[in-house]
């Protein structure tokens, strides 16, 4: 099975235990993941003011890649590259005056084949036809939950696991959900096909703090506090997520977070492809645990024995 | 560009330098044609080959709203295309020992923190005379992929039409040899047998025999040269001559 894949770039400089584990995975679903040729940045963040539509050149150039490699599909694990594609590519669905403003700029393009050097000059204009998919839509109706967990490989019923949506997968409802966006079960679904055990939390819809961590950093300390604090106190031993920026909140500045919160001593947060990856049987060294700030290294303990698990709280 | 008939190779077509007009022989390409025309060309004219980049040139045919861009010494003239030439792009450069560089995936951003700005409207791509994949290789140098745009822009020539163009400003060129140097310091496998032979020069293998090809008369070094065993020209890859006393064999 080969199937479209889009990254994103921080999959592949600072999230690549996301990347990482997410090929082990797909690789033992026996799907190979395509990247489009020479895809770039997809702007991070869908623009606001869509009457200016650079914003929208990358993120369509790209989709229109994908159709131009004859796929029908594309696949991606970054919450916010998922949410940017989605909303770009329902803006060429629905909307006929962006349509036509973006496509009359993409028609200038020049593609040019990395190996024949070939240069393509023409372009079909691209209608909104390829489906933008988060890998957890991948899982749930493609491969399916029920095949999913026959291929399950390990018992992984001792890892307690809180599942986090953040923002960019429930919202905007009507553009980007992938689930209801008040009582979504996608991610629980999910957990639950590789035999783990769920916690529900209050705080699964919650913000993390997002951007501020990059403009003004403390401020992003008590949104991720909450959330973190919240699945623990639900009996949570790790806190699952798909978005490199919640992770980056959540786990890469746990310290600060312990600076500000001096009961609060640590909390594993993983990426859920590191636990299908696990599920599925892939060696512990393929999944990019040594990355985490906050070790969840025990609770990946290959004795598989639930009371050998003890996770440093 | 309108059709033309095709032109006999003498015949003179107009084209409009810097907006005066003048009539010159329509094979010729930019470059010639402007010495053609008078002009003495000191910079922005480099190797005439097509490999040194000094000679970028933007062009416009008067029936397109499209700049066309190309090298004036690769490009031939076509009739009424307006032209000017960008001799030298004044990027910012930054000042580095590629030495103390480190090549790890932040170096790009660190030293042109303006990397950020892409919009990634492709423009950049469309502005480059040798064919390559700016956007491309910008895309990746964002990623921090050194190899990737040490390889992508291989071809570049580095005159500059890229950054001219660039509503972000940004440096494309220079970020592109900075990828290559790095990867040609770090990252490029070294060659073993290339480290060998060093070493056996060194050590003197090649001392006597230099030597005695000193000590020769002209004549007879002549003589040797024009009687030395020649690799056939359809040679079995692994030719090697029957003396190797000049010649590496590993």
């Amino acid at each position: 099975m080969r199937v479209h894949y889009y990254p994103g770039c921080t999959l592949k400089e600072k999230a690549t235990n996301l990347e990482d584990s997410t090929r082990e995975a797909m690789a033992r679903l026996d799907t190979d993941l395509v990247e489009p040729e020479g895809w770039t940045c997809c702007g991070a963040e869908y623009p606001l003011i869509t009457e200016k539509i650079h914003g929208l050149i990358p993120p369509v150039r790209i989709l229109r890649q994908v159709e131009i490699e004859e796929g029908s599909k594309v696949v991606t694990t970054c919450a916010f590259c998922f949410a940017v594609l989605k909303r770009a590519n329902k803006a060429m669905l629905d909307n006929p005056t962006l349509h036509t403003r973006v496509n009359e700029y993409l028609a200038d393009d020049i593609l040019i084949d990395p190996t024949t050097k070939e240069k393509r000059t023409h372009f079909e204009s691209y209608n909104g036809d390829v489906q933008v998919l988060h890998l957890l839509e991948y899982l749930r109706d493609e491969v399916g939950l029920g095949h999913l967990k026959s291929l399950v490989k390990r018992d992984l019923s001792h890892i307690k696991v809180a599942p986090y949506y953040g923002c960019r997968l429930l919202r905007p409802q009507k553009e980007v959900a992938i689930d209801d966006p008040e009582t979504p079960t996608i991610f629980e679904d999910f957990l639950n096909a590789i035999g783990c055990t769920v916690v529900d939390f209050p705080f699964k819809q919650e913000c993390c703090g997002s951007y501020l961590s990059a403009s003004m950093p403390e401020t992003s300390n008590e949104p991720s506090y909450r959330v973190l604090n919240s699945a623990k106190m639900n009996g949570a031993n790790v806190v699952a997520l798909s978005c490199p920026l919640c992770y980056y909140n959540m786990d890469t500045r746990q310290d600060r977070i312990k600076e500000e919160y001096l009961e609060f001593n640590g909390f594993p947060v993983l990426y859920f492809t590191q636990l299908l990856a696990w599920a599925l049987g892939a060696d512990v060294e393929t999944l990019g645990l040594d990355k985490h700030l906050c070790d969840p290294r025990p609770l990946f303990d290959i004795k598989q024995n639930a009371e050998d698990v003890e996770v440093n709280l | 560009m309108s059709e033309e008939k095709v032109k006999s190779k003498d015949e003179l077509v107009p084209i409009f330098f810097m907006g005066k007009c003048y009539e010159v022989p329509s094979s010729l390409t930019i470059q010639k044609a402007l010495e053609y025309a008078g002009y003495q060309l000191v910079r922005g004219c480099g190797c005439r080959g097509g490999i040194c980049g000094a000679c970028g040139t933007v062009f416009r045919y008067p029936d397109s709203y499209k700049i066309e861009v190309g090298l004036a010494c690769q490009t031939v003239v076509q009739p009424n295309m307006y032209i000017a030439q960008l001799p030298f792009f004044p990027g910012n450069k930054a000042t580095y020992n590629i030495a103390d560089l480190e090549p790890n995936g932040s170096v790009f951003t660190a030293l042109y923190p303006e990397l950020y700005k892409c919009i990634g409207c492709g423009t950049c791509t469309r502005s480059c005379p040798m064919d390559i994949d700016v956007l491309g290789y910008m895309s990746k140098a964002i990623r921090g992929d050194i190899e990737g745009v040490a390889k992508g822009s291989f071809d570049c020539v580095m005159c500059g039409l890229c950054s001219g163009r660039c509503p972000a400003e940004e440096v494309q060129f220079y970020i592109a040899i900075l990828a290559r140097r790095l990867y040609a310091l770090h990252m490029q496998p070294r060659s073993a047998h290339l480290k060998r032979a060093i070493n056996s020069a060194e050590e003197g293998q090649w001392t006597e025999g230099i030597a005695k090809l000193k000590a020769m008369n002209l004549d007879t070094l002549k003589k040797v040269y024009s009687e030395r065993e020649m690799e056939p020209h359809m040679g079995p890859e692994d030719w090697i001559p029957g003396d190797t006393n000049y010649v590496n064999v590993d």
